[in-house]
């Protein structure tokens, strides 16, 4: 046979490799895996939530909680190797002549295969910065496939969010450079109430724009019942509800359920707070508590990133996820989705 | 107003607005809008002292002859078409405004001019200390602790439940179906009543041209109180309006009957047996379970609910944006108003409404 190279993108390589990347299977020298594997990568196939803690950038996490998914897999008790009869010539002391023996086949254990999972996919779900904290959703295997689903649900995150009068930085957090210092003593809870309350009512108006539905069909009164009034396709950060939880001079904290937002979003929010108070404002701390279904209940600190809790998570939190999926998805299947996809989310 | 004293009673009537407080000091109401029938009481004009304001501007102090002026206490105020009533704790009930029906409680004088009136009746002739008073368009109802209810006024639609349609002129008793029923609750804003008893039995009366009291009989006026039978469950709060009726249960659920805007979206337009409004619509949710409406209020074609954690709800004809919510349109599901603060209690009126506020401290 000519010495053809296979190797780099020439067409033959190209084809050698094409139909494994594309079945999902491995190469066809191999050996096929086994099915307790197979069935263990079964059960991972929905989402989890982790809680991310502040400092670490988001990939970091999602990479830790890999890494130590994949040493656990690997560390789990193989199934015993396969053996086979060989015919082997017989020993020096005997006749001359074959003889079956039964022998392992090296060529399926640990040691010449390599480690049984050398990748999970696992995919994240809405992103926290470095700063902030709070619930993660990732999703294992066939659940990044659910949370592209959960993202066109468009469902509300809750964050906690504390922050400080008397300071302005540069990017709006207690760590940036210090732009001016002000007074707060005339700062008071009622007027602080009010400021929110006028946030609140610009973007309830903003919030029925962007959901496109005429308030006085019988579909939009549908639509609420079900609590379902919120813009599902592309939106600006909407702010649907923001109250005051404590609030101590020069400190407060706010609870703020929104739509679309980014964690800096928020810290700007916390600034023009201050700016509308004649006083400024930086923000201390943004703090995921809700994303979605998952609440902090269901966020697995870092002492629980083992195979059993996120096992234990992830069967937790199917039933919730597949019932929100299907009240959004139910209403708009069929209908002219505006802006989200209609196809079937649950296979 | 002006004074650091906390309003403990508000009524809106057709384009007035009565606030009152429980103080001990001197003035203890203030009215502002249209004071065409005196239904502010006498308001001497600055210009002229011998003349009174024909419109209010601003809330001003209604003085009331009070025979303890530092020791009773205004408990209540209520507000109908073109009349007053203001419950005190000792001194009865005092009424001022047009009484060309009896409304008033006072006899019926032929061609009295109402305006720039200087007379305050008091009424205080009844079988127990009065509870509560509720005006109606151009009737008024007392309901006294013994549990009776006594009404005066125009009772053309039988509104006044007296068992004949004629005006009345003396606070009389009502009888029908709840007597001896121990009542505590009645309400009333147009031509239709409604009153709650102590078992939670709904009984209802006056004009029903709307279907409001449709499931008890087909006549459109019926002037002796009914038994509304609707097995809904034990009714707390009841609230009546032009056209439209709303209960509370004592599970906290809403039921809406009658015609109109009635908060079940644009199809509902009239029921005759009560249709209840899911509560995923006043907030409550899986997040949070505990929400549950407080208080129901009826204006003339408007809803209102609040919830137990201070939120308000409105629905209905939004009249020159009355209902608040940024929008002049009208709105046919319950939809929560941004308020910077606590609500504690909201008036509803024909174009107006009026809501205490407590600051979240």
């Amino acid at each position: 046979m000519e010495k053809t190279k296979q190797w780099g993108w020439s067409p033959q390589w190209r084809k050698c490799c094409r139909g494994r990347k594309r079945k999902n299977t491995l190469h066809p020298h191999k050996e096929r895996q086994h099915l307790p594997v197979a069935a263990e990568q079964n059960r991972q196939r929905w989402l989890f939530a982790v809680y991310k803690p502040p400092g670490v950038a988001w990939n970091r996490v999602r990479d830790a909680v890999e890494t130590r998914l994949l040493r656990e897999l690997n560390a789990a008790p193989a199934w015993p190797p396969r053996s086979r009869i060989r015919f082997l010539p017989a020993a020096s002391a005997g006749p001359p002549g074959l003889v079956a023996v039964r022998v392992p086949v090296l060529a399926e254990h640990r040691l010449v295969r390599g480690p049984r999972f050398t990748q999970l996919k696992i995919g994240a779900g809405h992103r926290l910065d470095v700063k902030a904290s709070g619930v993660f959703v990732l999703g294992v295997g066939h659940g990044n496939k659910i949370l592209s689903h959960l993202y066109n649900c468009h469902l509300s995150k809750v964050y906690t969010v504390r922050g400080q009068f008397g300071k302005a930085t540069k990017d709006f957090s207690d760590t940036g450079k210090l732009i001016e210092k002000t007074t707060f003593d005339h700062i008071t809870r009622e007027k602080l109430e009010r400021i929110l309350a006028v946030i609140q009512g610009t973007n309830h108006k903003a919030l029925l724009m962007h959901s496109n539905i005429d308030m006085k069909t019988q579909e939009a009164y549908e639509l609420a019942v079900k609590g379902l009034i919120r813009p599902m396709g592309k939106s600006p950060p909407i702010i649907t509800a923001i109250r005051c939880l404590q609030f101590a001079l020069p400190e407060f904290q706010l609870e703020i359920h929104c739509l679309h937002e980014t964690q800096q979003y928020l810290r700007k929010i916390v600034h023009e707070i201050g700016l509308e108070l004649k006083s400024s404002a930086v923000c201390t701390q943004v703090r995921r508590t809700r994303d979605g279904v998952f609440t902090l209940d269901d966020a697995l600190l870092r002492t629980q990133w083992n195979l059993q809790s996120i096992q234990n998570a992830i069967l937790n939190c199917q039933l919730r996820v597949k019932t929100e999926i299907e009240k959004t998805m139910s209403h708009w299947d069929g209908t002219c989705a505006p802006g989200g996809t209609s196809t079937s989310p649950l296979g | 107003v002006g004074t650091a004293l906390s309003i403990t009673s508000a009524a809106c009537g057709y384009g007035f607005t009565l606030l009152s407080s429980d103080t001990t000091d001197i003035t203890k109401v203030w009215g502002t809008g249209l004071n065409k029938d005196s239904q502010l009481g006498f308001q001497r004009s600055i210009r002229d002292r011998t003349k009174g304001y024909e419109y209010v501007l601003e809330p001003s102090p209604i003085p009331l002859p009070l025979e303890e002026p530092q020791k009773t206490r205004v408990l209540q105020v209520s507000c109908g078409r073109a009349h007053s009533l203001i419950l005190t704790d000792s001194e009865g009930v005092f009424t001022m405004g047009n009484n060309s029906y009896g409304q008033c409680g006072r006899k019926v004088v032929e061609d009295e001019v109402y305006s720039e009136s200087h007379l305050i009746h008091q009424l205080n002739d009844f079988d127990s200390r009065v509870v509560q008073v509720v005006c109606g368009q151009d009737h008024s109802l007392f309901r006294t602790k013994k549990g009776a209810v006594f009404a005066c006024g125009w009772g053309a639609d039988g509104q006044t439940g007296l068992g004949h349609y004629n005006i009345t002129s003396v606070p009389t008793k009502l009888g029908g179906d709840i007597a001896g029923v121990n009542i505590i609750q009645v309400s009333s804003y147009g031509d239709c009543c409604l009153a709650v008893s102590d078992e939670g039995d709904l009984f209802g009366w006056g004009n029903s041209e709307y279907l409001q009291l449709a499931s008890v009989t087909e006549t459109t006026q019926v002037n002796v109180p009914r038994h509304l039978p609707f097995k809904i469950g034990k009714i707390k709060e009841a609230a009546c309006g032009g056209t439209g009726n709303i209960v509370l249960t004592e599970e906290g659920s809403v039921f809406v009957w009658g015609y109109g805007i009635l908060g079940k979206g644009p199809n509902l337009t009239e029921t005759a047996v009560p249709e209840m409004i899911p509560p995923s619509l006043f907030g409550w949710s899986d997040f949070s379970p505990d929400v549950r409406v407080a208080r129901v209020r009826c204006g003339l074609s408007h809803f209102a609910a609040l919830t137990n954690r201070g939120e308000l709800f409105v629905w209905g004809k939004n009249l020159r944006g009355c209902l608040g919510i940024g929008r002049m349109e009208d709105q046919y599901f319950p939809w929560r108003v941004t308020i910077p603060g606590e609500v504690v209690d909201v008036a509803c009126g024909v174009d107006h409404m009026v809501s205490m506020v407590k600051s979240f401290m």
